[in-house]
């Protein structure tokens, strides 16, 4: 093995570099990301540790406190994380010495990306092999795996088999069993390599994990709100720009209620010891959540009165302050998080949904009136609400035993808000759901998102006008800028893209071929409707064209005939002298009418 | 808007109810139920335009439209639940008396086949007190028949008429129906109609008993009288429980599904009004 040292004199080619390949995308936010913070968490003060395969450098910057050592197969990577670790080794797996010891071994990426097209082929167990020898004994592996039955490649409009980027020079999947396939694979493999398997997270939606859920409380956890809330959000945002076969996030919540969040995540992050370990494995949050523009990283943890929030600090403060920021409607306060209690109960939206769908009256006029009477308890006295519960909506509202609770009560208004407004922005969000994502639901097509918002209002006991729902509107693009961090130029497009949404349009967000062509189906029924509608008002205008003429045909007759004209000899005069008394009165009253004044 | 929307005054009803007045009701964007039925809530051999919203009276109704291939099915609950919330206020038990008695109608396309004389006996051996006889406007403008009720001592009357292709609608229809019901203690009728329900939701005791007649070239498609006994024998009898018939007249009406005037206006179309008041 020839060793060249690199002019960063921090870069190290044992041979097996890909000299002009990046795994790096360029635009890639730097965001910490929830693998970074359990990253961190597993990795002691002064710890060596190996950052194996492409890795975001805001993951680095999380282990100050360790001494990093990073094996990339690409140059240019290397180059770009060279400032941030104490070594780079550049090359295949191979390029790590015999010798070589760590404290913890990281490969968030999994393990296909670690290996260079040069040099012999190892494979995933082959891999596995190289890095739990280079681990101490006692030593942590934190590892991400790929799902090949998970929620990315389900919704994927190419079939994983028909790969043609750089990358699938080689092209694994399920029927690769060298590759672990599901969770006790992966379990076994990491046991037969010599590891104790400790924690497995589900990681949703990616690699780079904006969620990370402890895999045994996922797949027992059907029902809880929590994890409905973050997977519905996750499978959104986490393919926001993308085409897929149908909705992440209805996927993803729909996995969780069939036990199967786990089973079917994109993929799984799992951490173990190297055998022969010592003690028992140090306790870990139930999830980690990463939320809001500034990536903060949320953490449930279990205690013995349940869960808590626990608020992990980030890089925000590298983020500079919008200069808008003082004019926002909506801004976020983690330190009251911290400590409290994480709510359990039922996502209202997955409640009211699941009544729509059954069309249970009943049940949505319950649900509906609960979470109004709800706002309404929590109003001053002018009416108006204020805090946290202001920006209630139907997505992160619990139905708990004891009522209605906030899931996340960080986010809180500056100013107060008018709890009609606040309720129409609650019942617009979920009526923008309801239509646009194509559900089935017990009202007609006719009505348009205001229309229907309107009708969830009575439902919910509220007369709401058009005008409230206007409103709401405007406070619902002014709370999502500054949820998303946008400017005023940013809110002016959302308002307008907000107040455009029409029925038949598909839903904002990934562009699902299942609801685009649902979208569609609407469309084409309310053809069919205008269509019937048309056929229906021609027929009944003819029949009333035809009543017309009847009745003109009559009055003709009757005007002509000897009784009508002397009838009509007769009333002239009284007609006459009517007429003249009205101008009279009007010529009267005219002249007794107060003039105004000048000047006003 | 379906003439048909115009029966009764039930979208008169309807217009005051969302804050529109009393004059000429706007065209109503749908068909609106105008009778309890058994079917789909349409009346048989009405024009259909496919995918017009079917305003219906009850969930049951809704279902059953469903299953029959209609679509765009609500229910918004029944015109006369909408005249209970604008003129609450039963009178007491004590300050009603006797029975208002529906002898099943036919109507201006299908007459009734029955023995009047028999059901006349059958009323008087059955009735405690008083007897108002309300005969359908049809049946009230055949002087033989309104002779036989009246000679039998009865009072007679008619709530007016339904109206039909718009003209000579009595808007205040159902109106005069709920001030007669809530004179009497009981509602009767040889057939289980929408006036049995009205008369369960005006605070009557309810009672079905008698020939229920036949209604010529009678749609059998949803099973007739024969099936309204089997489904709901509880309201079947001279004497029914009455919290039982409570419960049933409250579904069937929809009244838990009464909507809020601006509710209604969107349902219906009103909400964004393109035509000129039209007073009438």
């Amino acid at each position: 093995m020839t060793t060249e040292t690199a002019p960063a004199d921090r870069i190290v080619l044992p041979g097996g570099e890909m000299l002009t390949w990046s795994d790096l995308p360029e635009d890639r936010p730097v965001t910490a990301g929830a693998l970074a913070v359990l990253a961190a968490r597993v990795v002691p003060a002064g710890a060596s540790v190996l950052v194996a395969g492409p890795h975001d450098p805001a993951l680095l910057d999380r282990l100050a406190h360790a001494e990093v050592t990073c094996l990339l197969r690409g140059y240019p990577d290397g180059a770009a994380l060279a400032p941030r670790a104490a070594r780079v080794v550049v090359g295949g797996p191979a390029g790590l010495g015999d010798e070589e010891r760590f404290d913890v071994v990281i490969a968030g990426a999994g393990l296909d990306p670690i290996e260079s097209v040069e040099g012999a082929r190892l494979g995933w167990g082959g891999v596995l092999d190289r890095l739990t020898r280079v681990l101490r004994p006692g030593g942590t592996l934190l590892l991400w795996a790929e799902n090949p039955m998970g929620l990315r490649r389900l919704v994927d409009t190419d079939p994983w088999y028909a790969r043609r980027d750089d990358a699938a020079w080689s092209v694994t999947g399920v029927l690769d069993i060298d590759h672990p396939a599901n969770r006790d694979q992966l379990r076994d493999r990491l046991a037969g390599a010599g590891l104790r398997p400790d924690a497995c997270f589900a990681a949703y939606p990616d690699a780079g994990a904006r969620a990370l859920i402890d895999a045994d409380e996922l797949a027992g956890g059907a029902t809880c709100g929590l994890f409905d809330a973050v997977l519905h959000d996750v499978g959104g945002n986490g393919f926001a720009a993308a085409t897929v076969l149908q909705d992440p996030a209805r996927l993803a919540v729909d996995a969780l209620h069939a036990g199967l969040g786990a089973a079917l995540a994109p993929g799984w992050v799992v951490l173990a010891t190297k055998e022969p370990a010592s003690g028992p494995s140090a306790a870990l949050p139930v999830a980690l959540l990463q939320t809001g523009p500034g990536g903060d990283v949320l953490e449930v943890v279990a205690g013995p009165q349940g869960w808590r929030w626990q608020v992990t600090s980030t890089a925000r403060s590298e983020t500079p302050a919008a200069p808008f920021a003082t004019r926002e409607v909506a801004c976020r306060d983690l330190t009251t998080l911290d400590g409290q209690p994480v709510p359990q109960g039922r996502l209202l939206r997955t409640l009211l949904l699941d009544a729509a769908l059954r069309r249970d009256l009943d049940g949505l006029r319950r649900l509906l009136r609960g979470y109004a009477e709800w706002l309404a308890g929590q109003a001053g006295a002018d009416g108006e609400l204020g805090g946290a519960v202001a920006l209630a909506t139907v997505d992160n509202v619990l139905r708990t035993d004891g009522g209605y609770t906030l899931l996340d009560p960080s986010w809180q208004v500056t100013a107060p808000l008018n709890t009609e407004v606040v309720l129409a922005r609650g019942l617009r969000r979920f009526a923008t759901t309801l239509v646009t994502g194509g559900y089935a639901h017990p009202w007609p097509s006719t009505l348009d998102i205001a229309g229907l918002t309107v009708v969830l209002g009575g439902v919910a006991g509220h007369d709401l006008s058009r005008e409230t729902v206007s409103a709401a509107v405007e406070t619902e693009a002014a709370v999502t800028a500054a949820v998303r961090g946008l400017d005023n130029e940013g809110r002016g497009v959302l308002l307008t893209e907000l107040r455009a949404v029409e029925p038949t349009d598909p839903p904002a967000g990934p562009r699902s071929y299942q609801q685009l062509h649902e979208a569609w189906r609407r469309q084409r029924e309310e053809l069919t409707r205008l269509t019937a509608l048309l056929r229906w008002t021609e027929e009944l205008l003819t029949s009333r064209e035809r009543a017309l003429r009847r009745a003109e045909v009559k009055i003709n007759l009757l005007s002509g005939s000897v009784s009508y004209q002397v009838g009509r000899f007769a009333v002239t005069p009284a007609r006459l002298a009517r007429r003249g008394a009205r101008a009279a009165k009007r010529r009267v009253r005219d002249v007794l009418a107060p003039k105004p004044q000048e000047g006003q | 808007m379906h003439h048909a929307n115009h029966f009764y005054g039930h979208a008169h009803v309807l217009a005051r109810y969302a804050g529109l007045g009393t004059g000429h009701p706007p065209r109503i964007n749908g068909y609106v139920q105008h009778g309890w039925n058994i079917g789909d809530g349409l009346a048989p051999g009405h024009p259909y335009a496919e995918r017009t919203p079917s305003l219906l009276w009850s969930e049951q109704t809704r279902r059953r439209a469903w299953s029959v291939g209609r679509r765009n099915v609500a229910v918004i609950g029944a015109p006369f639940a909408y005249l209970l919330a604008m003129e609450p206020g039963d009178p007491p038990a004590e300050e009603r008396q006797g029975t208002i008695w529906y002898p099943f109608h036919g109507w201006e396309g299908q007459h009734v086949h029955g023995d009047h004389k028999k059901l006349i006996t059958l009323i008087r051996e059955t009735e405690p007190g008083p007897v108002t006889v309300c005969l359908y406007w049809h049946e009230y403008g055949m002087r033989k028949v309104r002779r036989l009720y009246e000679n039998a001592g009865f009072r007679v009357i008619c709530h007016g008429y339904r109206g039909h292709w718009w003209k000579d609608t009595d808007p205040y229809f159902l109106d005069k129906q709920l001030v007669e019901l809530r004179r009497h203690r009981r509602v009767a009728s040889n057939r289980l109609t929408s006036a049995i329900f009205y008369g369960i939701a005006a605070g009557c005791e309810p009672a079905v008993y008698g020939d229920p007649m036949v209604l010529a070239d009678e749609d059998p498609t949803f099973g007739g009288t024969a099936r309204i006994r089997r489904q709901w024998p509880e309201l079947h009898g001279a004497s029914v429980d009455l919290p039982t018939a409570v419960a049933i007249a409250r579904d069937e009406l929809g009244t838990d599904h009464r909507c809020t005037p601006a509710e209604l206006r969107e349902l219906l179309g009103w909400a964004n009004l393109q035509e000129e008041p039209v007073d009438h």
